[in-house]
């Protein structure tokens, strides 16, 4: 986890391209996001109903995220 | 039992039943307040060029008409039945959470209250319409405290629901009776499963988007400030608003409309003498609506706002596909009745009833899935008479008809039949003579409080507001039926429709009784008796301080306190500045916080105990997960859509803006990565105290508890230095600055960092409170769910920063 947040910031310094810095920054952030999902909060370990409650609202944001910048045109 | 013993017991309690009751009348008051709105609306529409109300006072009238029905009335008068007779037919003792129950009933009490209040604030009340659009419900258009304190109502009203949602999960998925399987579950608690999982996904957006809304109105940010005023290229703050609302708008409908067709599921049967016809095709096609299709419709209100023509298709698309499971169970329920020995009782009439309505409506809003007809008819009556065909006709007579079912349950007496019928019809010819002429005003403009003389619309509008008055009337039936029953109504019996439904083998008409194999403790509201001398022997000696009933355990005043506390809070913000305001906050501070120590106290102490629960209950799919981690899950996937949404909005406006400021330039990157990384570490810390409680290491537990808490402080502490410098700073970074651009991001970044810091604040309370019940040896190896929990509430904060992080200094 600090290795990653530490990566992000050099990402941030020494990566000129915008776009090529959200491409690292954004799986840098996910990846982080699902080792904590899935090891502090142990889902590794949990059954599928409770991956799913998870899931279900993750896909639920996808779609939203996705049609709200679509709707920019 | 004296008047303040009485009333004492009905403030206090938890028990599902009478907190069942408490959303029944309340619903009921909310009701009637929604409905002379609308009857002074329609008297005002009655007439062309008529002065009745003026402009001003019918925005006030038509806005809290809707947002008082909607969020007032029909939901909560579903969650009413919900509480009485889900866990009935589960055979639950209580619902999971008792005293959380109660809190969603005295929330949403508190909320109502706070809108219903703004009536009488200089300025009235919101008037922006129920949509309560951006910018015109933002503070340049709709100034003054009334909308502020509405908009304050509903964010109430919006916390009670997603308390009282994952309350029914966890009921529903951990409290059946043994042998009860998820897929025998009476109709009724599956489509209140159905609500509950709609409600938990849906109304986070409305959180999002009215705390954005208020944050502009009490703090000044500028989130939804019109472009003209704003000045920053490229934004539409009118387009943000419509995606958070109508991503709750939309499966709103089905959350008021599915209770009802739950009732309708569970009441047939009764009346038709044969089985439900096609109960999984039912069961399948209700999910496929709930998840996800109905979160998958909403551009469909927005075809009007210049969405690109590929989204207008697929969300007509979407919305046409929508149909064809709602057309299935419609069939069904249909067949049900076919070749069915029909007994046109009460209930069932309400039920066909209920089905006529929201075909009509349904077959309309198949029309508003078109881009093309939606130009025509979106602004129109045709509109108005839809939602109202949808929503309130089929929900009314669908919760009418369960009203009617229940009703010798509730009170052990059964009511008159005739009257039942004469409500009946009255009602239906009332609502049709009031909506039906609206389908036919599909050229009069529906957002305008008088209009002239054109056509026929002085004719279809006076008809309408003749059946708005005869549907209004047959409400006086209704309400005479149920106080008749209730004081002078013949014995039911146990089970007059026959059912085999659980909730009937229960004692009928005692609903103190907090479970169904106690024996019945008394009558009515009125005649509260003392327990079984058995019940009051097992009562502690700190919770039999309260003179109560049956269920003297189950008697709590936090609940109330703390919405108490709340609301005066609230009220005093929204009107806000002054010195009477300010004591009004104070004074609910004060209130709030000592019923959330006193809550956690009586925890301590061990002074409320819900009831117990069967070892041996089915609790597939959550079999091997404990009742509070069900809860924590149902919470955290809804924090997962708020602080989703609110990243959604921060996205949408980096995308609309055409410059923004570098992140660099306004921030101490070093220091925010060296708080990161405190953040992180914090994390590592809570997922030790969980192995060393695992192990049963107490002393372990508490070390790793105190370092957690340590590094959540100064992640606060330096987050509280960084605001400091950014708005004190020779170029201060606030939302009210000079630089529409700089007052945007500052907006947005206040906002959204804002709101995990109260997060992480309120993990610092709560983990105060954890070392204090660990110093006294409150968790053991075998007990420490609380201790999972918590790290489950931490663990989702450092994944919320894991994104805030570099979306606002790195990017």
């Amino acid at each position: 986890m600090l290795t990653a947040v530490v990566a992000e910031v050099i990402t941030f310094y020494s990566v000129a391209s915008p776009d090529a810095q959200i491409a690292v920054i954004s799986t840098l952030a996910t990846s982080q996001a699902v080792a904590v999902a899935v090891f502090y909060m142990q889902l590794k370990d949990e059954p599928g109903s409770i991956r799913l409650f998870a899931l279900v609202g993750v896909m639920f944001l996808a779609a939203l995220l996705i049609a709200m910048v679509a709707s920019l045109g | 039992m004296g008047t303040v013993e009485w009333l004492k017991h009905w403030l206090f309690t938890t028990d599902h039943k009478q907190v069942g009751l408490l959303y029944f009348f309340t619903s009921l008051y909310f009701g009637i307040v929604g409905a002379v709105l609308a009857l002074l609306m329609r008297v005002q529409l009655s007439v062309p060029n008529n002065n009745f109300l003026e402009a001003a006072y019918y925005n006030q009238a038509v806005t809290m008409h809707g947002l008082i029905m909607i969020f007032w009335f029909l939901s909560p008068l579903g969650i009413a039945l919900f509480n009485y007779f889900v866990p009935l037919q589960i055979g639950a003792k209580d619902l999971a959470f008792p005293r959380l129950n109660a809190l969603t009933y005295w929330l949403f009490l508190a909320g109502g209250l706070m809108a219903v209040f703004s009536f009488f604030v200089p300025g009235g009340s919101a008037a922006a319409g129920w949509t309560s659009y951006e910018p015109l419900a933002g503070p340049l258009y709709s100034p003054g405290p009334g909308p502020t304190l509405t908009y304050l109502g509903l964010m109430l009203m919006a916390a009670s629901v997603t308390v009282g949602s994952v309350n029914f999960v966890a009921t529903i998925f951990w409290l059946r009776k043994p042998g009860l399987k998820l897929m025998d579950m009476p109709m009724f608690t599956w489509f209140a499963l159905f609500t509950i999982l709609a409600m938990l996904f849906a109304f986070p957006s409305i959180i999002a988007a009215f705390l954005l809304v208020l944050t502009d109105r009490l703090i000044g940010t500028v989130l939804y400030a019109p472009p003209s005023v704003l000045g920053v290229p490229g934004i539409d703050p009118s387009l943000l608003w419509d995606d958070l609302f109508w991503f709750f708008g939309h499966p709103e409908v089905y959350i008021v409309l599915l209770p009802a067709f739950g009732v309708i599921a569970n009441v047939t049967p009764a009346f038709t003498g044969r089985p439900l016809a096609g109960k999984s095709w039912i069961l399948w096609s209700t999910a496929a609506i709930v998840l996800p299709i109905s979160f998958g419709v909403w551009m469909h209100h927005m075809f009007l706002t210049g969405i690109p023509s590929i989204l207008q298709e697929v969300f007509d698309a979407s919305t046409e596909v929508i149909s064809i499971p709602f057309g299935i169970i419609v069939i069904m329920f249909v067949l049900s009745m076919v070749k069915g020995r029909i007994q046109f009782k009460t209930p069932f009439l309400f039920v066909v009833g209920a089905l006529v309505l929201f075909t009509i409506g349904g077959v309309m809003g198949v029309f508003l899935s078109s881009p093309v007809l939606d130009r025509v008819f979106n602004g129109s009556y045709f509109v108005v008479s839809h939602f109202h065909y949808v929503m309130v006709g089929a929900t009314i007579f669908g919760l009418f008809a369960g009203i009617y079912y229940w009703l010798p349950k509730m009170t052990g007496k059964m009511y008159s039949e005739k009257l039942g019928k004469l409500h009946f019809a009255v009602s239906f010819i009332g609502f049709n003579v009031l909506y039906a002429p609206m389908m036919l005003l599909s050229d009069m403009p529906r957002r305008i409080f008088t209009y002239q003389n054109i056509g026929d619309w002085a004719q279809l509008n006076g008809i309408a507001t003749i059946g708005a008055f005869i549907f209004a009337g047959a409400q006086m039936i209704v309400a005479y039926n149920l106080l008749h029953t209730w004081f002078r109504g013949a014995p039911a019996g146990p089970n007059p429709w026959g059912s085999p439904d659980l909730e009937w083998s229960s004692p009928a008409g005692s609903p103190q009784a907090p479970a169904p194999e106690l024996e019945p403790v008394g009558g009515w509201i009125g005649q509260l008796s003392p327990a079984p001398p058995a019940a009051q022997a097992a009562a502690p000696p700190a919770a039999a301080s309260y003179p109560a009933a049956g269920h003297a355990l189950h008697l709590s005043s936090r609940p109330l306190t703390l919405s108490a506390g709340v609301m005066l809070f609230l009220t005093g913000a929204a009107l806000y500045p002054g010195l009477f305001p300010l004591a009004l906050m104070a004074v609910g501070v004060a209130i709030a916080a000592y019923s959330l120590v006193a809550w956690a106290w009586d925890d301590i102490r061990d002074r409320f105990k819900g009831p117990a629960e069967e070892a041996d209950g089915n609790r597939w799919p959550f079999d091997a997960v404990p009742k509070m981690k069900v809860g924590m899950w149902a919470f955290l996937s809804s924090e997962i859509v708020l602080f989703g949404t609110l990243l959604g909005a921060y996205i949408f406006i980096r995308e609309a803006a055409l410059s923004w400021p570098s992140p660099s330039s306004i921030h101490d990157i070093p220091l925010a990565t060296a708080n990161t990384l405190v953040l992180v570490s914090s994390g590592f810390t809570m997922a030790m105290a969980v192995h060393a409680i695992r192990k049963g290491d107490q002393r372990g537990l508490l070390a790793w508890l105190a370092a957690t808490f340590v590094l959540g402080s100064t992640f606060i502490g330096v987050k509280m230095s960084e605001w400091v410098g950014l708005i004190s700073g020779p170029t201060p970074f606030i939302p009210g600055s000079a630089n529409p651009v700089t007052a945007l991001a500052a907006s947005v970044y206040y906002v959204i960092v804002g709101l995990h810091g109260a997060h992480v604040i309120a993990g610092l309370i709560i983990l105060v409170y954890l070392m204090a019940r660990t110093a006294r040896g409150g968790y053991t190896k075998e007990s420490h769910m609380t201790i999972e929990n918590f790290a489950l509430y931490w663990a989702f904060v450092e994944i919320v920063w894991c994104f805030v992080f570099p979306l606002f200094y790195l990017l």
